[in-house]
């Protein structure tokens, strides 16, 4: 019954920082894939490079969860940079030849999959399930061995979309340890910027609002047993904490790279503002294009999103189209997204201001009751109205900082919208909806 | 806000030290006097600050209850609940429809929520002339068996496009309303279609508890004629506006799916806190009842003319007093040629597969969008089965078969095909999410007038 530990110092700090990269990186709506400017503190994060070659080195280190426990964790980071989770980004452009070099520095075979990906070669040569000489299957795909080992794939990225890579040896132990990441495959801009989720041109958005949610589970059993060396048994497997892109709310709405979190880089909160059209339906300040959700599923159950006053029109599913063989459009606006073990799917959505209400031209039709009757959220500005700063009973804290609305996305099976028994955490993030253009936001 | 902040503060481990407290905290609830229609703390008072609005459409209070499921099996000690007043077993939370009432009927319905929720319905708005906006109105009655907790209470429309966070219900980005307050939510639905409602304070443990219910919205196509081509009948009632008929119905029935995890029910009557991670639900419901309680008869269902004894109670019909505070029935009846409208939504918190048994069904809506593509690619289908995760809802219709006899109707099942969810775990393995679906000569039904009847 206790709404959770809000560690309200934990969002002060999230506010705090939040500005500080905000006014750094103001220049965050140009983000571009391989854009060498400091990384947005919202939206997607891109491990980028020219010639698409990235070296992989698997790490362990810590995270930390809602519920102030600390995990230990195996993941992959990229060259020499320390431990992260989950693993870095990667993007690369339809068609590019990808080569990724992974070390393995943990003291077991270690290899990395990527599933929807075709022909993918190792050291040169198809990339193969190892087996024993007993014959028993060891390993989805060829390793880098133990201790210091090394192996190179490559593949040709032929179909744009949303990928999982994850480790193909041990996975029922290796992915739950963190062995994973996201692999972003984007098809050509159209000739004047336009940008793509997939081939099709209904799948059009807004580059400056492209956003990820990578779904993952943990028991903390599991970690704690791999740490000591001691066995586990899978049998026993229960997974106990659900996270979203590697962090549990609150820290999932902190700012991509936050400070207090330094081995969970990629934060959740997707920022945007309203589409409206009827007011202003080509008015770059009113966001006409859709924004971008990728959704990916890492853990071992179905886990369904349900984000809250939009709907997203689901376009892709596992990097494929959703569309009939002459072209017709499959796609789908869903409420509740339930993503399978291993899968994604890329949503497009937006938040329409359909009712446009104003505190004097058009107030919502009814009275406000007394503020002092009601309670209230951190994430309530006050006021009914966008872009309005009400007035809020002395003694509450209030985190908006012009009238912005937010919007909750969570998983639907409740219970995993928990750290370990405690509430409202977990696989939570929120739809933040700044005021049309030109605000007074940070 | 001081008690907010307090109980923010207070950590897992907090309430595990003061777990022999509880105890006692437990037993003293037990021997509070008649709390089924009495209030022991002082009865709350319903503010008047919105005297001037128009009434709401609807009015619902939030407090708490104790309904009654299938005695088989025992859960010790969970289930049956030891706490419960007699002909009762599982305590819930819930809201009630309270529309109407006098202020002491509203106060005497603490300790009365139905489960599930209200099912309701509204008509598509219409942006050009304002008509069908929807108010619900809201308040907090408090929990007679909990009066240590000052839980808030919001209602939360899931699902519903383009809604400001202030009518959301959301705590973190809303407003929620404490025990004695009211605050009125206002629906402007231009998308129609199967939603579903709930609290969404500390909502793992409300939804669960079964503040949940169904709510649909009818499509602005409704009352213009449509011939179905499938079978030349023409139509004035639709799941959406689909422009050919093809979502015309005769008849419709609402199936929310919940669950009931004894242990937490049990934890919350005796001021004990379930860690959700262990979530293992036990029984599985349709409309607030395990099966063979789904076929019982409807109570007072119409939310817009309740029927209530003079104390605002609901009246339990004659031989299924038990389902008192469960009034809405799962039974579908239909004449033979009829087009069944049903309307599914899932706020358990894991998959069901609801299967109908010898007639096959059109899934043509899922989370009140119809399904077609942006350039109106047809993605209906046909199937005997309808599988839904958590939060989803799905529109399927199907045509009664022919009565063939010899009794006065036709017996088809529609059950959950995850056999454990439709099943009370007891040695029959029939119960849960079963219901049928009866089927009787044409014309002996005549129309229906409110969903589910």
């Amino acid at each position: 019954m206790r709404t959770l530990i809000f560690k309200k110092m934990r969002w002060v700090l999230t506010l705090l920082v939040g500005l500080v990269l905000f006014s750094a990186a103001s220049a965050i709506n140009t983000f571009q894939v391989a854009d060498a400017q400091a990384p947005p503190s919202e939206g997607i994060v891109c491990t980028a490079s020219p010639d698409s070659t990235f070296t992989l080195t698997t790490k362990s280190g810590y995270i930390g969860t809602p519920d102030d426990n600390v995990i230990f964790m195996w993941g992959y980071s990229e060259g020499t940079a320390p431990f992260q989770h989950p693993g870095p980004v990667l993007c690369v452009n339809e068609g590019d030849t990808v080569t990724v070099i992974l070390h393995n520095t943990l003291a077991e075979d270690v290899s990395i999959t990527f599933p929807g990906q075709e022909d993918v070669l190792a050291d040169g040569e198809p990339a193969q399930p190892q087996f024993d000489t007993g014959g028993n299957l060891t390993s989805f795909t060829n390793v880098a061995p133990a201790n210091g080992g090394s192996i190179t794939y490559s593949f040709v990225a032929s179909r744009p979309g949303t990928f999982l890579y994850k480790s193909g040896t041990d996975p029922l132990k290796q992915v739950r340890m963190g062995l994973f990441g996201a692999l972003i495959v984007q098809p050509p801009d159209g000739p004047n910027g336009e940008r793509y989720a997939n081939d099709r041109p209904d799948s059009q958005y807004n580059p400056d609002t492209e956003f990820m949610m990578l779904l993952s589970e943990i028991d903390p059993f599991l970690n704690q047993a791999v740490e000591r060396g001691d066995p586990f048994d899978m049998n026993n497997y229960k997974p106990r904490y659900w996270l979203m892109n590697g962090r549990g709310f609150p820290d999932t709405i902190a700012p991509n790279f936050a400070s207090w979190l330094p081995s969970q880089p990629y934060g959740s909160l997707p920022r945007v503002h309203p589409f409206n059209d009827t007011v202003a339906p080509t008015d770059p300040a009113y966001n006409p294009l859709m924004s971008l959700t990728r959704y990916l599923n890492v853990g071992s159950e179905d886990i369904p999103i349900h984000p809250h006053s939009k709907s997203a029109l689901i376009i892709t599913r596992d990097g494929y189209p959703l569309a009939g063989p002459a072209g017709e459009d499959f796609a789908h606006e869903q409420f509740s997204l339930p993503a399978a073990p291993g899968q994604t799917w890329d949503g497009l959505f937006n938040w329409y201001d359909t009712e446009n209400y104003d505190p004097v031209t058009n107030p919502i039709p009814v009275t406000i009751p007394n503020m002092q009757n009601l309670a209230f959220g951190q994430l309530f500005s006050g006021s009914p109205y966008l872009g309005d700063e009400g007035s809020l009973p002395v003694g509450h804290t209030s985190l908006t900082q012009c009238g912005e609305y937010y919007q909750i996305s969570h998983v639907h099976a409740l219970q995993k919208i928990t750290s370990w028994g405690a509430p409202a955490s977990g696989p939570i993030t929120f739809l933040r909806i700044d005021p049309p253009l030109p605000n007074n936001c940070p | 806000m001081t008690k907010k902040f307090y109980r923010r503060n207070l950590t897992r481990r907090d309430f595990l030290k003061v777990a022999g407290g509880t105890l006692a905290a437990a037993a003293g609830a037990k021997i509070l006097p008649g709390y089924l229609g009495k209030n022991v703390l002082s009865p709350v008072s319903v503010g008047v600050a919105n005297a001037q609005d128009p009434p709401p459409d609807l009015y619902f209070a939030g407090t708490d209850s104790w309904i009654s499921l299938p005695p088989v099996p025992g859960i010790p000690p969970f289930f049956p609940d030891d706490a419960a007043p007699p002909g009762f077993n599982t305590y819930m939370f819930g809201f009630r429809n309270v529309t109407g009432m006098s202020k002491a009927q509203i106060e005497a319905q603490k300790g009365k929520a139905q489960i599930p929720s209200p099912l309701f319905w509204l008509n598509q708005y219409d942006p050009n002339t304002q008509a069908n906006e929807f108010q619900i109105k809201l308040t907090n009655l408090g929990l007679v068996m909990r009066p240590d907790l000052f839980d808030h209470h919001s209602i939360h429309f899931h699902g519903l496009r383009h809604i400001i966070p202030f009518f959301d219900g959301e705590p973190h980005a809303s407003v929620t309303v404490p025990i004695g307050r009211e605050f009125t939510y206002v629906y402007r639905v231009r998308e129609p279609g199967t939603y579903m409602y709930h609290c969404h304070v500390e909502d793992v443990e409300h939804v669960h508890l079964g503040m949940t219910g169904l709510v649909f919205v009818r499509p602005a196509q409704d009352g213009t004629p449509f011939v179905y081509s499938g079978n030349g009948r023409t139509y004035t009632r639709f799941a959406y506006n689909d422009g050919d008929g093809s979502t015309g119905f005769d008849r419709e029935f609402a199936l929310l799916m919940t669950e009931v995890w004894a242990e937490a029910h049990w934890d919350f009557s005796h001021v004990q806190l379930p860690e959700w991670s262990e979530y293992k639900p036990e029984f599985f419901l349709l409309n607030g009842r395990a099966y063979p309680d789904t076929l019982a008869p409807n109570g007072s269902v119409d939310p817009f003319n309740p029927v209530r004894d003079a104390n605002g109670d609901l009246i339990p019909t004659p031989g299924y007093e038990h389902l008192q505070y469960q009034p809405l029935s799962s039974l579908i009846t239909c004449n033979e040629g009829d087009r069944v409208l049903l309307r599914f939504a899932n706020l358990g918190f894991t998959q069901q597969n609801m299967t109908l048994a010898g007639i096959k069904m059109g899934i043509v809506g899922k989370d009140a969008t119809p399904l077609r593509g942006r350039d109106g690619t047809d993605q209906s289908y046909q199937t005997n089965s309808v599988f839904m995760a958590a939060g989803e809802s799905y529109d399927g219709i199907f045509t009664a078969p022919p009565y063939q006899g010899p009794g006065p109707y036709d017996t088809y099942l529609l059950y959950n095909r995850v056999y454990n969810h439709s099943s009370n775990q007891g040695p029959s393995g029939f119960g849960g999410q079963t219901t049928e679906v009866r089927v009787y000569p044409a014309t002996t039904l005549g129309p229906q007038l409110i969903p589910n009847t």
